[in-house]
């Protein structure tokens, strides 16, 4: 199975919409599975209008630490823990644990076996669906507070590899940390969408650094290229410079708005689309190294 | 007062917002912006400030000594970030990038043949314009945990905070780690979204975090005439709290914004209004 991720760094570029309207038309002609890796705040199912997932399962991919009563003697863990989560609670003489700070690392419970207790914490829920559109969605939600989205991303991809498809195709989250890195790693080619703005130029820059970091291959697409021309040829020329496979360019429209609106794709709201989608994403297949049907523009 | 602009959702206009309210209080106060999205920070492009580096972050990452180390993997067993590789019968190496500095190998290593070393993670930048100061948090691309970052900021600002009226902290989209490591102690959490299923999808999450972390929260509806917004004003009514303000879509805000000069709208108005009285 290849991995195509969809990333851009600043967040609101359009990520989900291109990734929904570009698995709808790869499904046309290949068995692919979508995944949606932004756990935090998971949206690619309500584009692709999924209400409810057929499946849904609790997993744990993280530890907290919990006091003990004999964790009275350990008043050191206090200004160990790199994450600031411990502090001394005099009127009870002992230690608390912030349990939104906690990274369930384990030096505290290392320092003081006997007070402290790792326990396992179930921090997100995996959904499964399938989509009105011939293929399965795999989407996951971190719950309230919890960390660990990196681990929960992990295991979401990990499910998705095991179903019978030979492309997947995953929607990342906003940023370039751990998720993020979550989502490039074992990928076999990175979307970078960007809009012409200084802020997501700046931004697409920053994530194509952790890109490169991982070695994976990668193009670019200017989404609401023609709210600032003057600026997505600036991005071109970047991209120009750079040896960066230029992927296409993507109009603003209010249609995009409305399909958000309507739960679907843009593509399905609006045919007029459909040659821009497949142009990049014939590109996208060339770079991916899959033999596949040319789609026709 | 501490205000932190956030929204889960990305691409709302939390830093649209963040800097134009940071430019409008100024005008009366003093006001410290702090860029909390480490792995994007935008508020210096936005505000077209020309930031300088004012401090390194570092965090601690273990150092193997060859002479010391007995080969027996415990190290790589209690690391949860998987940063320590070790082959049997080899000396362990490290994947600092994914390295939080815990420092658990360094408390189980059973003969203290693992030291410290630093490792920078990022930086602090700060800069001025008219009377606004901005202290940007960046993570270096390739480090994992982005709330170490956060922290860090914090720990900066905190001598400084008393000299400020007002610090407004813009935070990263979603919910995570570097969010709530940026919504802990603030007073007051503004979200910022849009009235789309998405914008309101995720405005809940954001509320929902924010409630759980007792943070006072409050709504700003962006573009707020791009779609019905019927659903938002639900969710803001069921959680028992309000929209303090609602900027619709315009041209001219996308082109000041893709330019680089801070939005200046009515609503910003309205929005310190509110502020005040909560203050």
């Amino acid at each position: 199975m290849k991995t195509i991720t969809i990333l851009s760094g600043k967040g609101g570029v359009g990520k989900s919409s291109i990734t929904a309207s570009l698995a709808v038309l790869l499904a046309e002609k290949e068995k692919i599975v979508a995944v949606d890796c932004d756990v935090d705040a998971p949206n690619l199912a309500l584009i692709l209008g999924v209400e409810k997932f057929d499946k849904e399962k609790v997993i744990s991919t993280n530890e907290k630490a919990f006091v003990n009563e004999k964790a009275k003697d350990c008043k050191e863990i206090v200004n160990m823990c790199t994450f600031s989560a411990i502090s001394w609670n005099r009127k009870k003489g002992l230690p608390e644990i912030n349990k939104f700070l906690c990274e369930g690392c384990g030096a505290c419970q290392l320092l003081c076996p006997q007070g402290i207790e790792l326990k396992k914490v179930k921090n997100a829920v995996i959904g499964e669906a399938k989509t009105d559109y011939g293929f399965s969605l795999i989407s996951g939600q971190l719950k309230m507070g919890e960390s660990g989205s990196g681990k929960v991303v992990d295991a979401i991809k990990r499910k998705a590899s095991k179903f019978d498809a030979d492309i997947m195709i995953a929607d990342s989250s906003a940023g370039i940390g751990c998720p993020v890195i979550a989502s490039i790693r074992g990928s076999d080619f990175v979307l970078a969408v960007t809009e012409p703005t200084p802020s997501a130029l700046s931004d697409l820059k920053r994530s194509l650094q952790v890109v490169e970091h991982f070695r994976v291959p990668y193009g670019i697409v200017i989404n609401k290229y023609d709210l600032n021309k003057k600026f997505s040829k600036k991005i071109e020329e970047f991209a120009k410079q750079n040896n960066i496979p230029f992927l296409g360019r993507i109009p603003y429209d209010k249609k995009f708005v409305e399909a958000l609106v309507n739960l679907q794709p843009v593509i399905k709201q609006d045919e007029k689309f459909k040659p821009i989608f497949k142009k990049i994403l014939n590109k996208t297949i060339k770079y991916l190294g899959v033999k596949s049907k040319n789609f026709e523009c | 007062m501490k205000i932190a602009i956030t929204g889960g959702k990305g691409g709302t206009g939390k830093s649209t917002v963040a800097t134009a309210l940071a430019i409008e209080l100024a005008k009366e106060n003093k006001v410290l912006l702090i860029d909390a999205d480490v792995d994007c920070p935008d508020d210096d492009i936005v505000l077209s400030i020309d930031t300088k580096k004012v401090k390194d972050v570092e965090n601690m990452v273990p150092n193997f000594d060859k002479n010391k180390c007995i080969k027996c993997g415990r190290c790589s067993q209690v690391c949860k970030e998987n940063a320590i590789v070790f082959v049997k019968g080899k000396i362990p190496f490290l994947v600092p990038e994914q390295c939080t500095g815990c420092k658990a190998c360094e408390i189980a290593c059973p003969v203290n043949a693992i030291s410290e070393k630093k490792q920078i993670i990022g930086k602090i930048l700060s800069g001025k314009k008219e009377n606004v100061t901005l202290v940007t948090g960046e993570m270096k691309p390739g480090i994992e945990e982005s709330s170490l970052i956060v922290n860090a900021v914090k720990k900066y600002i905190e001598p400084k905070e008393k000299n400020y009226d007002y610090i407004i902290i813009d935070t990263a989209a979603g919910t995570h780690c570097p969010v709530i490591a940026a919504l802990l102690d603030v007073d007051l959490g503004i979200a910022v979204t849009e009235p789309t299923p998405l914008g309101n999808h995720d405005l809940k999450l954001i509320l929902e975090l924010m409630k759980e972390l007792k943070v006072k929260s409050k709504v700003i509806l962006n573009r707020s005439d791009i779609a019905d917004k019927k659903e938002v004003e639900k969710t803001v009514k069921n959680f028992g709290i309000k929209i303090i303000a609602e900027i619709p879509y315009s041209k001219k805000i996308q082109e000041a914004y893709s330019k680089g000069i801070p939005v200046k709208h009515k609503a910003i108005k309205e929005i310190i209004k509110e502020i005040k009285e909560i203050k």
